[in-house]
């Protein structure tokens, strides 16, 4: 393919950069925490929980830092001269600028999700494949969808300073967005949403699994059985346990019987795909239209 | 293309940014294998001009055609013939000298040697050095040999002569010179007059985002009133009388 080289470029960009590997430690560090709620949950699949609570924390920021710079910073010093000079169109720039970022970005968690393995398997003993292997399939998922984010961010900007304070808003948005979701619900509806007892609304349950790292909860919860959420797995578990009290909100737990088709947990997947190729279209349609500089 | 095509043609090219007319209903026509120097002060447009005649920018009005192509339309068949040394770049600091050229050849898919091409801009001691380490003449030899990938059909190249020393203009000049011999045809911007004078087969001078005057130096010369043994700077300060040095010139 014509932009393999500068695919290849920015794989290497990635890859040379400390904060790849930066995140990739911090996920292993923050991801390593051996609860008993954890092992009640799941047992020795409590390995595959860990990669859960590092990558869901960590990756979307990681990944977004690793990628908003992508065009911005050729803009900035004038390297984008010789990029926009080469025989390719400005959509396989795009596209060498977001492959190569999700490879790198890919490498990095990977190495982190073995290296969290590696521990658990020392530690609690083998594991299952099936629910590993889909984790794995999730988080690189979840990359692929931050870098175009960030490469999106990184395009449709034109100051460093946007840039970075786009960046932090998602960082911000997606951190309060469970609480964001309920009081626009409540501001809607009138309803109060008591997180203890959350009411069994569909669409107030769909919201919430919307952004990335929601989407990425609910999708490797389905994989390691413990219940449809956006929490992280001990926390569903904890909540579907009788007679314990917890904030938050889980499908099981709101509805009684069966709840809306629309919240099952493979349509996740969807959501995931589409913040990869929502961003991915916006990007191209800010910068194949108009100057490039 | 056939040889008797221009290799650049731009019809009527108006380019505004917000109130502000950049280039102003420009028709410019380049010969196939000619060497055309591109003048005008600081801001008369001609860095935004060769903008527009790779895809940088995209005109307000008016057509642009390089080597018998649309940029906007067929990019990757105009830029595969094109090589191209911009003017106020910035290179990859962590890179070698070796990987910018090599990034351009691979993308180009030519097979060529990097350390040739950077021995023949003279920095044959340098292949392996950072370009953050570089000096501004080495930056722009850098350039230059990234435009050469390739054996391109159209050199265009914004202020070549930019930061270097004199053993770098000359190498600049001779490069011009074999480029032309091979078949090349090269399009130049500058405001640094002498080298102009030395190397062009025709001007063009740009003011105000016009073209205020075309043709060999003796033709510019007889349309002026300067005298028969003038120099490029006097037939060009003749020409460009108003507003000249007006700094900031657009992208």
């Amino acid at each position: 393919m014509r932009w393999s080289p500068l695919a290849h470029s920015e794989y290497r960009t990635v890859l040379t950069s400390k904060g790849a590997w930066i995140l990739a430690l911090l996920v292993v560090l923050w991801g390593f925490r051996p609860t008993y709620a954890g092992w009640d949950a799941v047992g020795r699949n409590i390995t595959i929980g860990y990669i859960q609570i590092g990558v869901d924390l960590l990756l979307p920021i990681g990944a977004l830092l690793l990628s908003y710079q992508s065009l911005l910073g050729e803009r900035t010093t004038g390297s984008i001269k010789f990029l926009l000079g080469l025989p390719l169109t400005r959509t396989q720039i795009l596209f060498g600028k977001i492959a190569g970022r999700f490879v790198g970005v890919g490498t990095a968690i990977v190495a982190a999700t073995l290296v969290l393995a590696g521990i658990g398997l020392l530690e609690h003993g083998t594991f299952g494949l099936l629910p590993f292997l889909g984790t794995l399939v999730a988080t690189l998922l979840l990359a692929s969808a931050m870098v175009a984010l960030g490469v999106c961010v990184s395009t449709v900007t034109r100051r460093t300073v946007t840039a970075a304070t786009g960046v932090f808003v998602y960082v911000l948005v997606t951190l309060f967005w469970s609480q964001i979701v309920t009081s626009l619900y409540t501001a809607v509806t009138g309803i109060p949403v008591d997180p203890y007892d959350a009411p069994a609304s569909g669409p107030l349950f769909l919201a919430l699994r919307l952004t990335p790292d929601g989407a990425y909860n609910v999708l490797t919860n389905w994989f390691l059985n413990v219940g449809n959420s956006t929490e992280l797995f001990h926390i569903v578990y904890t909540k579907l346990a009788p007679g314990v009290s917890v904030n938050a909100f889980v499908v099981e737990a709101a509805f009684d019987g069966g709840s809306p088709w629309y919240l099952h947990p493979s349509l996740s997947l969807v959501v995931l795909l589409i913040w990869v190729v929502v961003p991915m279209a916006l990007a191209r349609r800010v910068f194949t239209r108009g100057d490039a500089l | 293309m056939s040889t008797s095509e221009p290799a650049i043609e731009a019809s009527a090219v108006t380019k505004e940014y917000g109130d502000v007319r950049a280039v102003d209903s420009l028709d410019l026509t380049v010969k196939h294998g000619e060497t055309y120097g591109f003048l005008g002060p600081n801001g008369a447009g001609k860095s935004t001009t060769i903008g527009l005649l790779l895809d940088y920018l995209r005109p307000t009005s008016g057509t642009v055609r390089v080597l018998g192509h649309d940029p906007r339309r067929d990019i990757v068949k105009v830029h595969d013939r094109v090589g191209v040394l911009p003017d106020r770049f910035g290179l990859y600091d962590d890179r070698s000298a070796r990987q910018h050229v090599a990034f351009v050849t691979e993308t180009k898919r030519v097979d060529e040697d990097p350390a040739v091409l950077l021995e023949r801009v003279g920095l044959g001691d340098a292949v392996d050095d950072d370009a953050g380490d570089f000096s501004s003449g080495m930056e722009q030899r850098l350039a230059l040999a990234m435009a050469l990938v390739g054996d391109p059909e159209l050199l265009i190249l914004d202020e070549p002569f930019g930061g270097l020393d004199p053993h770098g203009v000359r190498r600049v000049r001779e490069i011009v010179h074999e480029e032309t011999q091979r078949g090349a045809t090269v399009f130049f911007s500058s405001h640094v007059l002498g080298q102009v004078e030395l190397v062009c087969d025709r001007i063009g001078v740009l003011h105000e985002g016009q073209l205020v005057a075309e043709g060999t130096l003796d033709e510019l010369r007889n349309r002026t009133t300067s005298p028969d043994d003038a120099t490029v700077e006097d037939v060009f300060v003749e020409l460009t009388d108003t507003r000249v040095g007006d700094e900031g010139e657009p992208r």
